[in-house]
């Protein structure tokens, strides 16, 4: 069965994934951030439109750990991102 | 009171045909060389590309819990109800880190669901049967919560709630379900694949509509905030504390961060989740997903609002009066007060057919668990893939009537807890799976008293609870060293800190552990190979291109 070696991919790389997926994490998880009303934005309060916009935020974030880790065939030779 | 509206009968009468037919023709989808065989039935040939995979996992996991039960939280409770948006939030990059892992030894190992993966990898049948015991258990009030959200629509149609015998009035909900169970049972999950479409299709519409339409017929969201604050302030003559508040009071923080946390970790354990992971047929089909899946959750996010404007709406809040105080009923009740009654139909539908293809997921995902793990481990272990898919089939149906079970016997006041519930369950196979992933530190007999600590702990706790006019089973969180916290995470603590002593223990004293099937290799394993009973699918994939084949890394 045709399989890929483990993801060569760098510490850095390794990283920079963890640091973007535990930011992403925390966004929501500490909630004294954003329990509060203040700022409002138009009419609504901050805890509100703070989780609404932390949602393309995190897809954002992941996105971008899925092009760092996007697994390419070794023998195609096209670079990465 | 509930009135019968022609149109909107008829319009949901004609979208339930639709499925219907949608559900029973998908048995000829992308037919299968072999359709007797677990893959196909359980797994859909474990050929689903990004675009199919989207569907099919929002299809699933975003349930009558997000049309239903959390926008009722937020109508009776308020801020408190968007713990459900901060944990689809924190689910996907959760998802993102070990999904693909699990994926892949599946596909290298054949396994068609957690339990199967937990036998192989601990070497114990006992782990693999505990959490097949769980994944079913757990599943049953999961499903159950998807009738209720049928059984709200139907309510507030006027079908079926006028009458005096309890079984008049849950017969057009159980013809629903069984209609639905009969193309499961022929088509197994290609059925949910493809009616996952018009499922989505018609909440998005719905909810772009709602969004777009109704502020502005009841005064904008000034007012509707506003609406939503004077009714959270005021006193609850029931417990003496105001009925909630606008944004998370201090007290509550917890409640909210363990209650969303709990949930993300548990989200994917359940088998139905699992399932629709397996089903996808490339490694990186699963991590595009999870950046692409949350356009479902700003869905669920302004579906929690629609809370908010059922209370700015008088008339939905003197039909939730007028029908004992249910606020499930404010969703649909909200669509039949401010839309036109077709529309009106379209919303329910989306409701109903939303219910319908999670409840077929989940039973699925239940009867694989059931087959692989306790099947053919213990009466038949030679039994042959069409014997499985017929066992299968079987076991899908036996699940749907443990579930109208749960949704018989349990507290409908908040049919979030049902979901919570099974959260409690669920989140106790955490270790045996998840941890399992990356390490085989655990010793087997430590992670089966871990599991069977956590599971009497999390029980008995919610048994204690009482809640929403009911004395047992009422509420999930719970007071733990002066913090109220989701019970299930309090019992996952329970459940690790026991495993990993008892490992110490047994290590120290010799105890045998168990022999691990997999290689470190399988964990990474992407098989370029689409499983040979499959027509090649191009989706997310540039047209073309030729399949890949990447030369094995073997030792020399």
């Amino acid at each position: 069965m045709a399989k890929h070696a483990p993801a060569g991919k760098s510490p850095a790389t390794w990283g920079v994934v963890t640091v973007l997926l535990v930011a992403a994490i925390l966004g929501t998880l500490w909630v004294p951030i954003y329990a509060r009303s203040a700022p409002k934005l138009g009419p609504f309060p901050f805890f509100y439109w703070y989780q609404l916009i932390w949602v393309p935020v995190s897809a954002f974030l992941c996105w971008i750990c899925y092009l760092l880790l996007r697994s390419k065939p070794r023998n195609r030779g096209i670079v990465p991102r | 009171m509930n009135h019968f509206n022609t149109v909107t009968f008829v319009i949901v009468i004609g979208s339930f045909l639709i499925v219907t037919y949608i559900g029973f023709a998908s048995a000829r989808w992308r037919p299968a060389e072999d359709p007797m065989h677990l893959n196909e039935w359980g797994l859909g040939g474990r050929g689903f590309g990004s675009f199919v995979s989207w569907f099919l996992l929002g299809g699933d996991i975003y349930t009558a819990y997000t049309f239903i039960a959390v926008p009722a939280l937020v109508y009776a409770t308020g801020a408190a109800g968007f713990y459900a948006l901060s944990y689809t939030i924190m689910v996907f990059p959760i998802v993102f880190v070990f999904a693909p892992r699990l994926w892949s030894v599946a596909r290298a190992r054949g396994y068609v669901s957690p339990g199967d993966f937990v036998r192989g990898r601990h070497g114990s049948q006992g782990l693999g049967l505990a959490v097949a015991a769980t994944g079913i258990l757990a599943t049953m009030p999961y499903i159950a919560l998807q009738l209720v959200g049928i059984e709200s629509v139907l309510t507030v149609m006027g079908i079926g709630s006028s009458s005096g015998s309890a079984w008049a009035r849950d017969l057009p909900l159980i013809i629903a379900f069984a209609v639905m169970a009969a193309y499961t049972y022929l088509a197994g999950l290609r059925a949910p694949a493809l009616i996952a479409f018009v499922k989505d299709i018609l909440i998005y519409l719905t909810v772009i509509v709602a969004i777009v339409y109704i502020p502005g017929r009841i005064g904008g969201w000034g007012h509707i905030f506003g609406a939503a604050s004077a009714h959270l302030k005021t006193v609850n003559p029931a417990t003496g504390k105001p009925y909630g508040s606008l944004v998370v009071m201090p007290a509550g923080e917890w409640a909210f961060a363990s209650l969303a946390l709990g949930s993300a970790l548990a989200l994917f354990v359940y088998p139905h989740a699992v399932t629709g992971v397996l089903a996808a047929k490339r490694r990186d089909v699963i991590r595009r997903n999870a950046a692409l899946l949350p356009a479902y959750s700003l869905v669920l996010g302004l579906i929690a609002l629609f809370g908010y404007m059922a209370r700015a709406v008088p008339a939905v809040n003197a039909g939730v009066k007028a029908n004992g105080g249910n606020p499930q009923l404010s969703v649909p009740l909200l669509f039949t007060r401010m839309f036109p009654s077709w529309f009106a139909g379209v919303g329910d539908s989306a409701i109903i057919i939303g219910a319908l293809v999670p409840a077929a997921v989940m039973s699925i995902a239940a009867a694989n668990l059931f087959t692989r793990t306790v099947y053919k481990e213990l009466f038949s272990p030679n039994a042959t893939p069409a014997q499985e898919t017929r066992v299968a089939r079987l076991a899908s149906l036996v699940m749907k009537v443990g579930a109208l079970g749960f949704a018989v016997v349990l507290n409908k006041t908040f049919s979030i807890n049902l979901q919570l519930l099974g959260g409690i369950w669920i989140l106790q196979t955490f270790p045996a799976v998840v941890i399992g992933l990356y390490t085989r530190w655990f010793h087997r007999i430590a992670l089966i008293i871990g599991w069977a600590v956590g599971m009497a702990y999390g029980t008995v706790e919610a048994y204690r609870t009482a809640g929403g006019g009911q004395a047992h089973f009422g509420a999930s969180t719970t007071p733990v060293f002066g913090h109220v916290t989701y019970i299930a995470v309090v019992a996952l603590i329970l459940n690790v800190a026991v495993s990993a002593v008892l490992t110490l223990v047994f290590r120290r004293i010799g105890l045998q552990d168990g022999y691990d099937e997999t290689r470190p290799a399988d964990y990474t394993a992407d098989p370029v190979t689409a499983p040979p009973t499959r027509a090649p699918e191009s989706a997310g994939r540039a047209p073309g291109r030729p399949p890949v084949t990447v030369r094995a890394h073997r030792a020399p």
